[in-house]
């Protein structure tokens, strides 16, 4: 450890003073701009902004799709990782690769395919009707559920990396020894697996839960104006109400959820970690 | 057995659910038919041609390629000595920095691009290209200085004290024992930032101006105008690149050991 | 590749892009970014060639780029823009725009009377209009009427346009005359459409969408402009152009120059050659827009997949620019509380 401060502070002084310039001020300026009026300061448009109807509507169903998105992704995240550490090392590391494939594949193009999979004359109707689960074709296009899977493909693979790179740690037989001395898998995961991986499950929370609050294509594409999203209606309201007071709101908002969801991800682990 | 009956039927469902949709893009792509459809209709290269024909793509794969590599570059200018600092030094405030710099993840892309229009470019006359480029610095700067930490903190630092000691300069140990040691976590940080970069849609949606749009958003605007499988042979290719680079620094670099 | 390469290649890249915008004549203008290809083909090269300069060439919808026009108005970045004629109404109103010098377009007499100044300011000329009707399943269903598009038979297989689009307005408009009422406040069929809301697949914002719908069943019918129509023909189902009781509706596009453009002289030369014969009829043969200009002949082929002729501009049921202007925060309000849910 060098002992310079002077020195430390030249070399980490740019970077902090960059996104400090380029990135806090005017962020921090766009979002005191829900808060002035021409007599001063006040929280009247968030009073405005909440008690309209749509945008209740747009805050909760934003809020639901995100946590039920990193719900679903924690549970396919740790079968997933889970299974992938018990891979020999040879075939782990191809494994690994084709996870993070799709995150090399621009937004644009997976959300685009699909629509293709999703529509009445899709792969999934086709399937449902071929196993005679349905009488006739689906809507799923344009509904909560197609934005759902969308994102949750979208993020899915940032869970299973923080998860696999957590598990990693967890002694090789940690598992089958709890498994011999009679613990269900549900213990196992409890007592055994969440502790071990919390920090793990922590960051891929956050990157999930703050992906999906903050995705544009998704919801604009596979939602489109009859499932608005925060990110979406914040795009609305300046391009056509040219509204600028309504998108500092909803950016305040969008920021206050990421803080909020990285805050209660780290006091739900270290909750349990303290039993 | 069970066990790994367990692991392949969960592993091939996943990867079904994550690659799938890949594979329909690229069947679209050899599509003849004139709209995107799986199974596609037919087989021909038109639509791979075509997007060699359509020259907004042409432009905009510039402007997105300069964004990528310079914007990542400048982020690891940036980041690289930040990580030192945090990694080596007894660094004052080594926490708010640390925050300032991962704040680019946490904030809506939309956001960042919004607020530059409306306080840089407007205001102050800066140029799109200019507040592109910077808001693409920003954005990459995180994983730039998270990845080189890691990779820093992998590096016992007993090896450039030494060489302090022995009397290299504090620069001199950096450039000759920590940069050549570092140099596939810069790499990694590198491609991690290239592909953030060039995928990046909600920052530049904002920030687009004559003659100045990034490609996905040219994309995106083009499959307002056009619903042609065009976009899948475009995406086809992009993403056949992306893999491509990644594979060979997989190959020759180890790069997953860095991410 | 080496760091140094790799930087070596990306100064060189950014060097090469300043150069390529350093000519000295520039005429930048904003429009609509359907067809590019086809406008930079027919319209942009030629020009360029003619005049000796660049064309830089913005584009986006109608409304996000007046909210463009709007930010940079002190600086105009912007020469010469194409917008709806609300929109240029809306420019007007807030001093974006300059008052368009019609003696220094040769072609200005050639044009349709309707189209010479759309909004009686003198500060638009309409370069194309377009009806705007419902293509439909001739199969699954029969549209004689606006009102037809909420059947509950039908509702549940239609895509609506979203009242932020160009075509929202008009097409409430005519479904409220359907069901009898003709007030501009729209209040009646905005709330007959929130009665349907949950049935309709979807309040469509970009039209090129729609034929990707069509094609995957996923719609059976939909309020279109006439200029989004030629793709439709090219899929293989039985759709057809409706004709409703009612009538058709429709809207016109006109050129507007900046206020403060340091180009003016280069726009105006610009906007002349766009409603040239020659540039008007070309534009309507590969379907890009109906000509306003009177003098340009096409063949019965084009005329049926454009909006042609004095006789259909006239018989179109157009919404007033000042009407749609007076209205749209009123509109948008009703529908967010009444649809948008």
């Amino acid at each position: 450890m060098f002992q310079n401060r002077t020195e430390a502070l030249a070399l980490a002084l740019p970077a902090a003073v960059f996104a400090a310039v380029v990135f806090l001020v005017p962020v921090a300026l766009l979002l005191s701009e829900g808060f002035k009026t021409a007599d001063g300061w006040t929280i009247q448009a968030y009073i405005d902004f909440f008690s309209m109807p749509l945008n209740q509507a747009v805050f909760l169903r934003t809020l639901k799709l995100g946590l039920t998105v990193t719900l679903a992704a924690a549970v396919i995240g740790y079968a997933a990782a889970y299974a992938i550490v018990t891979l020999p090392a040879s075939s782990k590391g191809k494994m690994i690769g084709l996870v993070v494939l799709p995150l090399m594949i621009s937004p644009v193009a997976r959300t685009y395919a699909w629509i293709v999979i999703l529509g009445r004359t899709g792969i999934i109707n086709q399937a449902l009707s071929a196993v005679g689960l349905t009488d006739g074709p689906v809507r799923i296009l344009f509904t909560e559920t197609a934005v759902f899977i969308g994102l949750l493909q979208l993020f899915l693979p940032l869970m299973i990396i923080s998860l696999i790179s957590a598990l990693e740690n967890l002694p090789r037989d940690a598992v089958p020894a709890a498994r011999v001395l009679g613990a269900n898998w549900f213990q196992v995961f409890w007592k055994v697996i969440l502790p071990l991986s919390r920090e793990g499950l922590i960051v891929g929370g956050t990157l999930v839960f703050t992906g999906s609050l903050t995705a544009y294509i998704t919801p604009a594409i596979l939602g489109g104006s009859k499932v608005l999203m925060l990110e979406t209606l914040l795009y609305q309201q300046v391009t056509v109400a040219n509204n600028f007071v309504s998108a500092s709101i909803i950016a305040l908002i969008l920021i206050a959820m990421s803080f909020a969801a990285n805050i209660l991800l780290r006091r739900i682990a270290s909750a349990r970690s303290a039993k | 057995m069970t066990q790994k009956l367990y692991t392949w039927s969960i592993l091939s469902l996943v990867l079904i659910f994550l690659i799938g949709p890949f594979f329909i893009i690229v069947a679209a792509s050899f599509s003849a038919g004139d709209t995107l459809a799986f199974p596609p209709q037919g087989f021909s290269v038109k639509w791979i041609l075509k997007v060699f024909t359509v020259e907004s793509f042409q432009q905009s794969f510039v402007t997105s390629m300069i964004l990528a590599i310079g914007g990542t570059l400048t982020a690891l200018i940036l980041g690289i000595p930040a990580a030192y600092a945090m990694s080596r030094y007894k660094l004052p405030g080594a926490e708010i920095v640390r925050f300032m710099v991962s704040m680019p993840i946490i904030v809506p892309g939309i956001i960042v691009g919004l607020a530059l229009l409306r306080y840089f470019v407007i205001p102050l006359g800066i140029s799109i290209s200019l507040a592109l480029f910077i808001a693409h610095t920003a954005l990459v700067l995180p994983y730039a200085v998270r990845v080189v930490s890691a990779s820093l903190n992998n590096l016992r630092s007993d090896m450039e004290e030494a060489a302090v000691l022995l009397g290299s300069s504090r620069a001199g140990a950096f450039f000759r024992v920590v940069l050549p040691n570092i140099r596939g976590g810069i790499l990694a940080a590198f491609i991690l930032g290239f592909v953030t970069s060039f995928n990046q849609v909600p920052v530049s949606l904002f920030l687009s101006g004559p003659g100045v749009r990034t490609l996905p958003i040219d994309m995106l605007g083009y499959m307002e105008i056009v619903f042609d499988p065009s976009i899948a042979a475009l995406s086809s290719l992009l993403a056949f690149l992306s893999i491509g680079i990644v594979f060979a620094a997989e190959r020759f670099l180890g790069f997953s050991r860095y991410v | 590749m080496t760091l140094k390469t790799l930087l070596c290649a990306a100064t060189a890249l950014t060097l090469s892009a300043g150069f390529a915008q350093a000519q000295d004549k520039t005429l930048t203008i904003s429009a609509y970014a359907f067809a590019q290809d086809e406008f930079s083909e027919i319209l942009y090269k030629p020009f360029e060639e003619k005049c000796g300069c660049k064309v830089v060439v913005e584009t986006g919808n109608s409304v996000e780029r007046l909210a463009k026009l709007e930010a940079n108005k002190d600086n105009p970045v912007i020469d010469m823009a194409v917008m709806s004629t609300a929109d240029a109404m809306a420019a007007s109103r807030n001093g974006l725009i300059d008052t368009v010098d019609t003696s220094k377009l040769t072609n200005f007499d050639k044009l349709y009377d309707v189209a010479k100044d759309p909004n009686g300011d003198g500060m638009s000329v309409g370069y194309t209009f377009y009806a705007t009707s419902i293509v439909y399943r001739t199969d699954k269903m029969k549209i004689d009427s606006w009102a037809d598009l909420l059947k509950d038979d039908i509702a549940p297989h239609i895509a609506f346009p979203n009242i932020t689009t160009n075509q929202g307005a008009p097409a409430l408009y005519m479904l409220g005359k359907a069901l009898g009422s003709d007030n501009p406040d729209l209040q009646v069929p905005i709330d007959a459409v929130s009665k349907k809301a949950g049935d309709i697949v979807t309040f469509y914002v970009k039209s090129s969408q729609l034929v990707q719908l069509m094609q995957q069943e996923e719609i059976w019918a939909a309020p279109i402009g006439r200029f989004s129509w030629a793709p439709f023909t090219k899929l293989d189902l039985p759709l057809a152009w409706a004709t409703p009781k009612e009538g058709q509706t429709g809207g016109m596009n006109v050129m507007v120059v900046t206020k403060g453009s340091k180009n003016r002289d280069l726009a105006l030369e610009f906007m002349d050659y766009w409603l040239s014969t020659e540039v008007q009829t070309k534009l309507a043969t590969a379907l890009v827009d109906s000509p306003a200009n009177s003098e340009v002949k096409v063949s019965d082929e084009v005329a049926n997949n454009i909006t042609y002729g004095a006789e259909t501009a006239k018989s179109l049921t157009l919404l007033p620019a000042s009407v749609s202007l007076d209205n749209r925060d009123a509109w948008l309000a009703e529908w967010n509380a009444k649809v948008g849910q």
